[in-house]
């Protein structure tokens, strides 16, 4: 392996910590990513040097914030691969670039249209379109996954001539599989509908490249790909984003303004009302200048090796429920018959290990799964083999403790 | 049936562990004394809503005196059931309402396992031993 996630860790300081007398292990990733120096130090120096509002006042820091932050839309919009930075829309995170499009879409909706999503989706992925379709009289359709959790061989038929909207995650954040997008955006495509893939789980990881995919529009979170809370990105291409109403109106959005009329700005800013998060776009391009600077199939390759190892020692031990992919994936995902996972992460969390126990915001998919929820080990490229060999060892452990009636 | 006696052994108890692992052990140990709830008395009426497993609790005032069933599908939360019976238990309703529950809770050294989105299940459980 020539990636070494222990010349990582000095950057990520926060790492370097005890958590009840036992070094932490942070094991909770695709809820969120720590943060390294550049990205801390990025935040501190806009701060230091370069605060202003941006977009007007032209004084020297105006300037020089606005400069840095349509620079940061610059960088994502490489990171994507997206044609031009104008399609870079700032947002709070998947969440909000997922109600943006749902709200902007509206208009277009008739009564018996429908919105077609998977059987993967997380909650936001879910209740905006199912709330859309309360709105409009459309109807939401699932792209089911069979009993054991693999996509039904046949789904081309869940794409009709009604089919307005298609979303879709790219990886799934409670059992970290992979959609079949190139499939499945091609026949949502077929039949004219637009097109949303849900990106949150796969920045960190995958490379993104939109204009391949080829989707509308692809949404994603800074704070799961090492960058900051509280910003995050809708991207879409031009004639998809000038279809959308803009869902909240004010300054920074508008071109000019009188008490009978408002003729709004142009993309990026006509999706942009109010003063936008400056910090977290700055914070947001130097996480996607961190990755860009590492050799990103060596991560990925590492990361997926971390989780292929710790399922493999599960499956060997036995007893254990799994759910996520033997492979090809940088989380594991899994349950215990009769021991409750809140238990598991209590007793793991008195050992300083961070994972995530519950629903992971994926109420049917559990229900779909037979289960009340997992437990989820996921993975960032700062994670060592010690500690996913400690997450298993502690894990046995519970079972054990916890097991015996 | 638990008595006031046992209610300050594990209060004691509960107060002698030094760290998380300790109290995870001592509520696992708690959890086996509960005596578990048929099917049939795992209704949607006597469950706790809000708590993040799920949680049953059947009150039955019997001459006076509160009884109190419960039972969960986490252990770890059956145990906190043991210990929050113990501090009612062989108590009539109203000394039960009269008693600040959370202050006595909070002397149980139960806060690490307590955080902000059990703590809603916990309250609506105290709740539920304090309502006619």
């Amino acid at each position: 392996m020539v990636f070494d996630s222990a010349l990582l860790r000095p950057m990520f300081p926060i790492l370097a910590q005890t958590a009840y007398e036992h070094p932490l292990i942070y094991l909770d990733n695709a809820a969120t990513t720590q943060k390294p120096l550049a990205v801390l130090d990025a935040i501190q120096t806009y701060y230091r040097t370069g605060n202003a509002n941006v977009h007007r006042g032209a004084h020297f820091l105006s300037d020089r914030a606005t400069s840095h932050f349509e620079n940061a839309r610059t960088v994502v919009a490489e990171f994507l691969k997206a044609p031009e930075q104008s399609h870079v829309i700032w947002t709070k995170g998947a969440t909000e670039a997922i109600n943006m499009v749902a709200y902007g879409l509206e208009h277009v909706l008739e009564k018996g249209d429908e919105i077609l999503i998977t059987s993967l989706e997380h909650h936001a992925n879910l209740v905006p379109w199912q709330q859309l379709a309360f709105r409009t009289g459309a109807r939401l359709r699932v792209v089911p996954l069979t009993s054991s959790g693999e996509w039904e061989e046949e789904f081309a038929h869940y794409f009709t001539d009604r089919t307005r909207i298609f979303a879709a995650t790219h990886i799934s954040n409670a059992i970290g599989c992979t959609t079949p997008l190139s499939t499945m955006l091609a026949l949502a495509k077929q039949q004219g509908a637009f097109t949303l893939v849900d990106g949150a789980q796969a920045v960190a990881h995958y490379p993104v490249d939109v204009s391949e995919l080829d989707c509308d529009f692809y949404v994603f979170s800074g704070h799961k790909m090492y960058g900051p809370t509280g910003i995050g990105v809708l991207y879409g291409k031009q004639h998809a984003l000038e279809v959308l109403m803009p869902y909240q109106t004010g300054g920074e959005m508008v071109r000019h303004v009188s008490y009978q009329a408002t003729e709004f700005n142009v993309l990026p800013f006509r999706l942009e009302a109010g003063t936008p998060n400056i910090e977290g776009a700055i914070g947001l391009a130097a996480a996607c200048d961190f990755l860009s600077e590492q050799n990103r199939p060596a991560l990925l390759a590492w990361e997926q090796s971390l989780a292929n190892h710790v399922y493999t020692r599960l499956k060997k031990y036995g007893g254990i429920d799994l759910y996520s992919p033997e492979k090809n994936t940088t989380l594991v995902s899994f349950s215990v018959p009769n021991i409750h996972v809140i238990d598991l992460n209590a007793y793991l969390d008195s050992q300083g290990i961070a994972v995530r126990a519950g629903s992971h915001c994926a109420h049917p998919l559990m229900a779909q799964l037979g289960v009340t929820g997992t437990l989820r080990a996921s993975f960032a490229c700062y994670n060592t083999l010690e500690e996913a060999d400690r997450f298993c060892d502690a894990l046995f452990d519970a079972m054990e403790i916890l097991g015996d009636d | 049936m638990t008595d006031p006696l046992q209610a300050a052994d594990i209060k004691q108890r509960l107060q002698e562990c030094r760290s998380k692992e300790e109290t995870f052990k001592a509520l696992v140990t708690l959890s086996k004394t509960l005596p578990r709830l048929s099917a049939d008395d795992k209704t949607d009426a006597n469950k706790v809503k809000g708590c993040e497993s799920a949680v049953w609790l059947i009150t039955d005032d019997c001459q006076g005196i509160r009884h109190i069933k419960a039972d969960s599908d986490a252990k770890l939360m059956r145990g906190v059931l043991v210990a929050l019976i113990s501090l009612v238990a062989g108590k009539t309703l109203p000394d039960i309402q009269n008693m600040d529950l959370k202050a006595e809770l909070a002397e149980l050294n139960l806060s690490s396992y307590l955080t902000s989105s059990r703590t809603n299940g916990i309250l609506a459980i105290l709740d539920r031993l304090q309502q006619p």
